[in-house]
């Protein structure tokens, strides 16, 4: 936390934090100045007049949105003068703008009619504009309808700050429009469909495509949770109203670099309801997968397991929760006892990287990407593209990328140290070391002979610079990379699938056959749980599968069990920068499905053990099992490459197969095309 | 920058050229209009509303004015445009063109208006030109310079009578002013309106 100063605000004393604007200190004092153009973590650019403030012995207003606090200052929030400026901005707008709050999806929510309703504009005092644009709803995602635009200009520039670029002024004044490059729809003009900009607009000129009475924000739920498509992890808020979901937001803190998520995040709740979720247990019975009811499921399963034993192995994605990781190895490893169980994250890590460290992205001036290519366009870690994106914008972070590859992201780098990543590392390394920053001694010694190239010896200027660094590995080169922690930095791997730290803490990490081990080698039971990355029957006698939809895996088996879909379990995980969060459950799961943790412990039962339900404690203690990093051989671990775009789509193929998402797979095909 | 985006930026309208615009005008009301109109035409940038938005508003209601349909609750809201204006606009721009239209309105220019007169006899919706039968000599010199065929009459020849005389149809009248400078003999006067209407009662 920064030093503290002491501004008044409206005549009542308040410390706040030294580098804020009046806006954040103010909303700190209780005290909310007006504004429809500012966004909190960007710099202020002072557009719709209405943050004005007078300043105690000041001469004329000045907007709060672009002034620090300083000590001693007091700040009039609430002057006749100012709330004439403000009353005469939200006048004009009104003037423009439909006056429709009866229908109006946005209503509630709407800063526009928020405004009008504190300056008693019950209509414009001013001439009446129409306009008539026309409304884009050429895509399932976003619709905008220009006439409700009041210009703040925040779509716009929550699309640059991540450097998607699509949105942008046209004209100037009264007739000025939001518009796309061409006036092109969205699809063809690199829109990736995060919807930044549906979270960012304050009035109803960018919305949700399919929000058009399915009820109003006060008759919303609201859940806080987690998105468990990729490793990114985002927060989520979830909205639901009559128990089912309506939309979903990015759900990071406003103002944090975070707060973004992807479409696969906002869009992909569709699935939940599409025609290959799973509702009900199935059995094959004559070839052919029929319903059945758990009891019968259950039982079928237990006997199955019971007389494998050691020969029953269980695979699993590692993007179930803690409580369903810690269940699951208790099943395999104590109830069935087996020695065969093991999830996705081990085809893309060690133990190890994915273990060790945490890191702070929100304060963080230098990301060194090693090996790891977060794309937003490809949706590739696509949080993690747009946070470091914001955060180089608005806050003027720098960049190293060190990449065998082309990733996109390297063409914003500050320096690109492109070659075989482990060689890469031990150049910066020892270009740091040549600056004279401290090293251990084992490090200095296996370095010795290594002589840095120029950009290395460049890149090792903006780190050594850099007050606040953060490494971002791929798992498979996490043991490389954190030897640079010892010098300077956090380090973390970034694994794919959102929960791989927690999967692993939790202990579902095998004790004798490995993922690909376990799926090309025959057993007498095989336990699928999750979206695996597995499409073919591997060679067992008897096949379960545990999910959400029907997966081609699903259709091969001769035991389907429904289980809930993340939106609609309670639980943990563990995200890439080792925080604990919480997920929690915004809908009942679809029909008879059960949570995974419920489907464990029935299963247990079945087979007349008892499992109980993990509590918080033992989740705790779970994540004390912590990897310390200490110097290992620059080394790349080869076994770990996977196609990562091909990964990222396998595991969440039901999702975008499900939903609106496969319009936007298509139409993809169709632009590159 | 290519070049195309080059040549965009180089020849811009600035304040100076909105300034030079009224120069020769008279009438506040005109002037105003004339500001305002150039100011929104490339020098107004849109970055903030008060200005961007305000200025478009107060334009609408100079017109309203200049066109003889408008009343006090324009005037009132051309006050406060540009009062708010000066206040919140967020560059000097912004604020000479709320400093012009004050200055405008402490004339008497729009209380007059308002009553339906136009002293600076710039304001055409406010004025009609006539021909003073008692000065005109039938040359017919008005009706070729009229580019609107909107003056009648028969032009005088020798020996004849029963002529028509020459009249200005209101309807084509654009007030362009061309006839009286092609007129030798001062025959064609500009007179308000409202004098007219009332020399009619």
């Amino acid at each position: 936390m920064g030093n503290m100063v002491n501004v008044k605000i409206d005549g009542r004393d308040v410390q706040v934090e030294e580098g804020l604007n009046l806006i954040e200190a103010a909303e700190k004092a209780g005290v909310h100045i007006p504004n429809l153009c500012y966004i909190k973590g960007m710099k202020g650019i002072g557009a719709c007049r209405l943050c004005l403030v007078e300043l105690e012995g000041g001469r004329a207003p000045i907007i709060a949105c672009n002034t620090r606090v300083k000590e001693g200052m007091s700040v009039l929030t609430d002057t006749e003068k100012v709330k004439e400026v403000r009353k005469f901005v939200i006048d004009l707008i009104l003037s423009m703008h439909p006056l429709d709050c009866m229908t109006c999806t946005k209503a509630g929510v709407c800063n526009l009619q928020r405004y009008a309703y504190d300056f008693e504009l019950k209509e414009s005092n001013f001439t009446r504009k129409k306009f008539g644009y026309p409304i884009d709803e050429s895509n399932p995602f976003i619709k905008r309808d220009p006439d409700y635009c009041v210009l703040c200009g925040q779509c716009i520039r929550v699309c640059q700050a991540q450097d998607t670029n699509v949105l942008e002024f046209e004209g100037r004044g009264v007739g000025a429009k939001v518009v796309t490059a061409k006036d092109l729809p969205l699809q063809e003009s690199g829109c990736t469909f995060c919807g930044s900009c549906v979270d960012a607009c304050p009035v109803n000129a960018l919305l949700e495509a399919d929000r058009w009475r399915k009820g109003r924000e006060w008759e919303y739920e609201k859940t806080s949770s987690v998105c468990l498509s990729c490793g990114s992890g985002c927060s989520i808020t979830v909205s639901t109203k009559d128990g089912e979901v309506v939309k979903i937001n990015a759900g990071a803190p406003e103002g944090a670099a975070e707060r973004y998520i992807c479409a696969i995040g906002r869009f992909g709740f569709d699935s939940l309801y599409g025609d290959t979720r799973l509702s009900s247990p199935m059995k094959r019975e004559g070839g052919v997968l029929k319903e059945t009811s758990w009891e019968d499921a259950l039982g079928t399963v237990a006997e199955k397991l019971k007389s494998a034993g050691a020969g029953a192995s269980f695979i699993s994605t590692a993007n179930i929760l803690n409580e369903d990781a810690l269940l699951l190895k208790k099943l395999a490893a104590d109830v069935v006892k087996t020695k065969d169980y093991d999830s996705s994250a081990t085809l893309y890590s060690d133990y190890d990287a994915l273990t060790a460290g945490s890191a702070d992205l929100e304060n963080a001036d230098l990301f060194i990407l090693v090996g790891t290519s977060p794309n937003q366009w490809t949706r590739v870690l696509p949080a993690l593209d747009a946070v470091i994106r914001k955060r180089m914008n608005n806050a003027g972070a720098k960049l190293i990328v060190i990449n065998s590859g082309d990733p996109k992201i390297a063409s914003k780098a500050t320096a690109v140290l492109k070659g075989d990543e482990a060689k890469m590392l031990e150049e910066l390394a020892q270009a740091m070391i040549s600056k004279g920053v401290k090293a251990p001694k084992e490090m200095v010694e296996a370095l010795a002979s290594v002589d840095p190239s120029d950009e290395a010896m460049n890149a090792a200027d903006v780190f050594k610079d850099a007050d606040s660094p953060v490494i971002l590995a791929a798992p498979s080169l996490y043991k490389a990379a954190s030897n640079l922690s010892l010098i300077k930095a956090e380090a973390v791997s970034v694994p794919l699938e959102a929960n791989a730290k927690g999967v692993v803490l939790m202990g579902l990490m095998t004790e004798g056959k490995k993922f690909r081990e376990i799926i090309s080698s025959s057993s007498k039971v095989f336990y699928a749980v999750g979206e695996v990355p597995v499409s073919k029957r591997p060679e067992t006698d008897f096949l379960v599968v545990q999910a959400s939809h029907m997966t081609d895996l699903a259709k091969e088996a001769d035991i389907v069990l429904p289980s809930a879909s993340p939106l609609e379990s309670d639980g943990t995980v563990v995200d890439y920068l080792g925080r604990l969060k919480e997920v929690k459950r915004a809908a009942m799961p679809v029909g008879e499905s059960r949570t995974n943790a419920e489907i464990f412990i029935a299963l247990a039962k079945a087979m007349g053990e008892t499992l109980k339900m993990p509590k918080e404690t033992e989740i705790k203690k779970a994540l004390k099992g912590k990897a310390k990093v200490s110097f290992s051989p620059f080394k790349k671990d080869k076994d770990l490459d996977v196609d990562v775009e091909k990964f990222t789509e396998d595991i969440n193929a039901s999702t975008i197969n499900g939903s609106r998402l496969l319009w936007l797979k298509e139409t993809e095909k169709g632009v590159a095309a | 920058m290519n070049e195309a985006e080059k040549k965009d930026e180089t020849p811009k309208k600035d304040m100076k050229d909105v300034f030079a615009a009224v120069e020769n005008l008279k009438c506040a009301i005109q002037r105003s209009q004339t500001f305002v109109e150039e100011f929104l035409s490339e020098p107004m940038c849109g970055k903030c509303h008060p200005c961007a938005l305000g200025s478009y508003e107060a334009l609408v209601r100079l017109k309203k004015i200049a066109a003889g349909v408008g009343s006090r609750a324009d005037v009132d809201a051309i006050a406060r445009i540009a009062d708010q204006m000066l206040e919140g606009s967020r560059c000097k721009k912004g604020k000479d063109t709320a400093k012009f239209i004050i200055e405008a309105l402490h004339t008497d220019t729009f209380s007059e208006h308002l009553e339906g007169r136009c002293r600076d006899r710039e304001c055409p919706s406010y004025l009609i030109y006539r021909v003073i039968p008692d000065k005109c000599v039938m040359c017919g010199l008005c009706q070729e310079a009229c580019r609107y065929n909107a003056i009648l009459g028969e032009k005088k020849t020798s020996y004849r009578s029963g002529y028509r005389p020459f009249e200005i149809r209101q309807k084509r009248c654009v007030k362009c002013g061309e006839c009286v400078a092609a007129c030798p003999y001062g025959a064609i006067e500009i007179i308000d309106l409202k004098v007219r209407d009332e020399v009619k009662v």
